[in-house]
């Protein structure tokens, strides 16, 4: 006699069937989120993410970064490169696929066991088979699908605020390296104005025409301007090592060239009006912000329509400490409703709710704070530069072509024409700087109003930090 | 040039006194303006005790009225626009259009009544230098008078008492309106045509400018570096030469403003000092000289009769007062080698010259200058730069130069025979003495010193 298990059994074996159609759904995507990713990369920083290059290098891929590198680089160049190249931000989309796995796991229920056993004595065999559901698995399925939905897409979030991080700083990296560049060249002219007087002060104490003494004082400016052009140099130096690492260069590929000088103001500087409300739109952390608040808006309602549903921990972020990996994540429990019919659940629900409200708050304001004061960044450092440039060395061009008639009418000698041609040299490396300036800042505001502010206003952002597990792969200048 | 004022055309043509009102006019003589720099040729006296007129190098006489018997002037203080140079102007303040102002002639005797109105920014005065007057007469702010305010006129009366060559000038604010420029010449002439007759009587004051080069208004608180050197606020080659006849007995009469000396020397003549401050020196007193010196604040009268034919430099003897501006801390470049570093310096500066490796001297290079700014030797004459500026001019003496012609003859031609030439043959082998001269007081211990001399081959090039 053959006995069955129960019809219990039967109804689960159903479930079952369900379940694997429900997990049937839960598959993987074909670009693994990436699309998505490089689609809000793209929106911002003008670049987007090459989706099958991201996951493996591919000869392609390899092609394109030798033919940016092979030319003198522009700004856009360098982010692409960096774009392609960079590990870090690799290893920032690969967090994407960490995501997605959770959330396909999340719509599979456990796989059900099985048990088999039989028992014979007696000339009796008792054949008792079993199947054994994750119940609870099964009946949190939709919950869990829906928190990990929310998870992946806050790794999209996360993946393109690094990719738009990544972007400005290397932006920002090629300016710097440019404008290093060109002082330390401008640095060597001042040497070799330093060089000339010293070399005609040697002749004429030789001639007998120079005291010693005045003889030192032209030996010492031109000795300290060979200290200032090894500074400047070893400047251009790290101005470009930190664009190389931003662009995950090495070897061969770090004798790229770069543009000879800076790209030139606009005509005008951008107005100011709209920028909050563009950044409200367009800020990643205040994206991330609002699907968190959203998430925990579910979690109430999930806590206070069944009482015995505690998923209150989902998407509460961690933020204990600086430094060491953030850790977020979730935890369901099914409670029987016996004792405490899940008041305190609610109330503490509706506080967490309300502290991620406060927190989506504290991000926006944050984030029209910040871009407030980037444009005033950008705005103020166009207007410098501009000054510096339709000012201040226009009249420094006019003093030295002032001082070259003085010297003609020997109203003055060669060391005040030399000195004059460097005084005129630093203040074209001033300008320079400046223009470095606005456009270092113009990539600051482009952050605030797209980004995450920049890697020193995201530190400082307690909703983005939501990224922080991945914050490696920006460096922070 | 002041184009909404008439000017002069030809000898003394005179204007109305365009500043004064009408009803003031009924009182005041008319107040003449001089917008020209260029010398006027003596006017004869209209009326009163006649003279022999002076003529004042790049500047005229002040026309007047007779009033019962008084000579009336009007001088008007005001800033004026100076040319110093054609390519040089200067803001200074001056009397009725110039700087420095009319010359005042009068005639030993003669009452004298000056109006002085001030269009000047502040107070001012005038001291009539070397003249015996009525103390409260002398013109000295606060102690004789008080400043006369701006808008306002003051009458000045004395009776000319001593015939010479004296000099006006403010005794307010001296040291800022003196170094504006505001001065002028007088003369007063014996009441005997005869006496001290001359055939040409040049009178000029020696001024002194700090103007920047690129500016037009002096520095006033300029103590001892001035730049620009004077005659009558002009400076070679803007001075007007001084043209005689053969023969002529000339008088020049030079008054020192400046705040230094300056030895006045003239080539080809030898020439005796017969006025000073205070007065003609008696014959007996007097000594052949070819320089003379003009101390702070003095006045010479030289003479001497124009018998060599030529043109002769006349100027100030301190070599940097034939200069124009320049720079006090100029490198000596003199025996630099320049090879390497010029070409060097070249790429810093693109219009880069190599300059004073060889002296001073910029020989023939014309190269831009800062606005207003006159080269510092320039002027060129028959046969080439004559690399002078500031206190020079030339005395041209010529036989066929009418009496009264002050127009400029030309560049003398020398007779055959009589111009410097060169020497075409082999030069000697130079004989150099060894010892260090003489032997009176050796020194004990010679200090080891080895200075090279580079001299010129004749090959190096014009950098």
């Amino acid at each position: 006699m053959t006995r069955y298990t129960s019809s219990p059994m039967l109804r689960a074996v159903a479930t079952g069937a369900l379940a694997a159609l429900l997990g049937g759904c839960a598959s993987f995507s074909p670009d693994g989120g990436l699309d998505a990713v490089s689609a809000m990369t793209s929106a911002r920083t003008g670049q987007d993410l090459q989706l099958t290059q991201a996951k493996h290098d591919s000869g392609a891929t390899q092609a394109e970064v030798a033919r940016l590198l092979g030319a003198p680089l522009t700004a856009d160049g360098a982010v692409r490169v960096a774009l392609l190249n960079n590990r870090g931000l690799r290893a920032s989309l690969a967090g994407l696929g960490v995501a997605e796995a959770d959330l396909v796991q999340a719509g599979r229920m456990r796989n059900p066991g099985l048990s088999f056993s039989r028992m014979s004595g007696g000339g009796e065999t008792e054949i008792e088979r079993g199947v054994m559901f994750d119940l609870v698995g099964l009946l949190t399925i939709p919950i869990r699908r829906d928190i990990e939905a929310r998870r992946f897409q806050g790794a999209k979030l996360a993946a393109a605020m690094d990719a738009v991080r990544l972007a400005a700083d290397t932006r920002k990296a090629w300016f710097n390296a440019v404008a290093a560049a060109q002082s330390a060249q401008y640095a060597e002219q001042v040497r070799e104005a330093a060089q000339a007087s010293a070399e005609l002060a040697r002749r004429m104490a030789r001639a007998g025409n120079l005291s010693a003494l005045d003889g030192a004082r032209e030996q010492v400016f031109s000795a300290e301007a060979t200290a200032q052009l090894a500074r400047a140099r070893h400047q251009a130096t790290a101005a470009r090592e930190q664009l190389a690492r931003l662009m995950g260069v090495w070897g061969a590929q770090t004798a790229f060239t770069l543009l000879e000088r800076l790209p030139d103001l606009p005509a005008a500087p951008r107005d100011g009006d709209n920028v909050e409300s563009l950044a409200m739109r367009q800020r990643l952390d205040v994206q991330l912000a609002k699907l968190d608040a959203q998430a925990t808006a579910r979690a109430l309602g999930l806590s206070k329509a069944t009482g015995f549903v505690n998923v209150l921990d989902a998407g509460y972020v961690n933020t204990s400490k600086t430094g060491a990996p953030r850790e977020q994540g979730y935890e369901i429990e099914l409670v029987l409703p016996i004792f405490d019919w899940g008041g305190a659940r609610v109330a503490k629900a509706e506080a967490l709710y309300m502290q991620s409200v406060h927190r989506t708050a504290h991000a926006a304001t944050s984030a029209r704070s910040q871009v407030r004061e980037a444009y005033s960044a950008y705005r103020t450092n166009y207007d410098l530069a501009r000054h510096y440039r339709d000012e201040i060395v226009p009249l420094q061009k006019k003093i030295s072509e002032e001082t070259l008639l003085r010297y003609n009418g020997m109203l003055i000698g060669v060391f005040e024409l030399l000195a004059d041609a460097r005084a005129q040299i630093t203040r074209v490396t001033a300008s320079i700087e400046a223009q470095r300036d606005f456009w270092i800042a113009e990539t600051a505001l482009q952050a605030a109003i797209n980004g995450s502010g920049g890697s020193a206003a995201a530190a400082a952002s307690v909703v983005s930090s939501a990224a922080g597990s991945v914050d490696a792969a920006a460096p922070e200048h | 040039m002041r184009s909404r004022r008439d000017f002069f055309t030809g000898a003394a043509a005179l204007v109305g006194a365009g500043l004064v009102s009408r009803a003031g006019a009924a009182t005041l003589p008319e107040a003449p303006i001089m917008s020209s720099a260029a010398t006027q040729p003596p006017p004869p006296p209209p009326n009163g005790r006649p003279y022999n007129p002076v003529v004042t190098l790049n500047g005229w006489s002040l026309p007047w009225r007779m009033n019962n018997g008084v000579k009336e002037f009007h001088l008007i203080a005001e800033p004026v626009v100076r040319e110093i140079a054609p390519g040089m102007k200067a803001n200074l303040w001056g009397y009725n259009g110039q700087s420095p102002g009319p010359t005042i002639e009068v005639v030993e005797g003669d009452r004298v009544r000056i109006f002085v109105t001030n269009r000047l920014p502040e107070h001012t005065s005038i001291h009539w230098h070397g003249q015996r007057l009525p103390n409260g007469m002398d013109g000295v702010t606060g102690l004789t008078q008080p400043g006369i305010q701006p808008g306002k006129t003051f009458v000045y009366e004395f009776v000319a008492r001593r015939p010479g060559t004296f000099m006006y000038h403010p005794h307010a604010d001296e040291m800022v309106q003196m170094a504006m420029g505001m001065m002028g010449f007088w003369v007063t002439h014996p009441r005997n045509p005869a006496q001290h007759r001359v055939d040409r009587d040049f009178v000029f004051l020696l001024n002194a400018y700090d103007i920047d080069p690129g500016s037009y208004t002096p520095r006033v608180n300029e103590m001892l570096n001035f730049n620009l050197w004077t005659f009558n606020s002009r400076a070679f080659p803007g001075i007007d030469t001084m043209n005689v006849r053969r023969n002529d007995r000339v008088r020049i009469r030079v008054g020192n403003l400046t705040m230094t000396n300056h030895p006045i020397h003239v080539h080809g003549h030898e020439f005796e000092v017969t006025g000073t401050d205070g007065g003609w020196t008696r014959p007996e007193s007097r000594w052949p000289e070819v320089t003379t010196d003009v101390a702070v604040g003095q006045m010479r009268a030289i003479e001497f009769i124009a018998d060599e034919p030529g043109d002769w430099a006349f100027h100030c003897h301190k070599s940097h007062h034939t200069m124009n501006a320049m720079g006090h801390d100029v490198p000596n470049l003199i025996g630099v080698d320049h090879r390497g570093v010029a070409e060097k310096i070249a790429r810093l500066v693109p219009d880069y010259m190599v300059m004073g490796d060889k002296g001073g001297s910029m020989g023939d290079m014309e190269m831009p200058l800062p606005d207003n700014t006159l080269p510092m030797m320039t002027g060129q004459g028959p046969f080439g730069g004559v690399e002078m500026g500031g206190m020079f001019t030339v005395l041209k003496v010529r036989k066929d130069q009418k009496p009264g012609d002050y127009s400029d003859p030309g560049w003398y031609r020398h007779p055959p025979g009589t111009l410097a030439y060169e020497w075409k043959g082999e030069p000697p082998a130079a004989l150099r003495k060894q010892d260090a001269g003489g032997q009176s007081m050796p020194a004990a211990n010679a200090p080891e010193v080895e200075v090279t001399v580079r001299k010129p081959t004749g090959h190096q090039g014009h950098h």
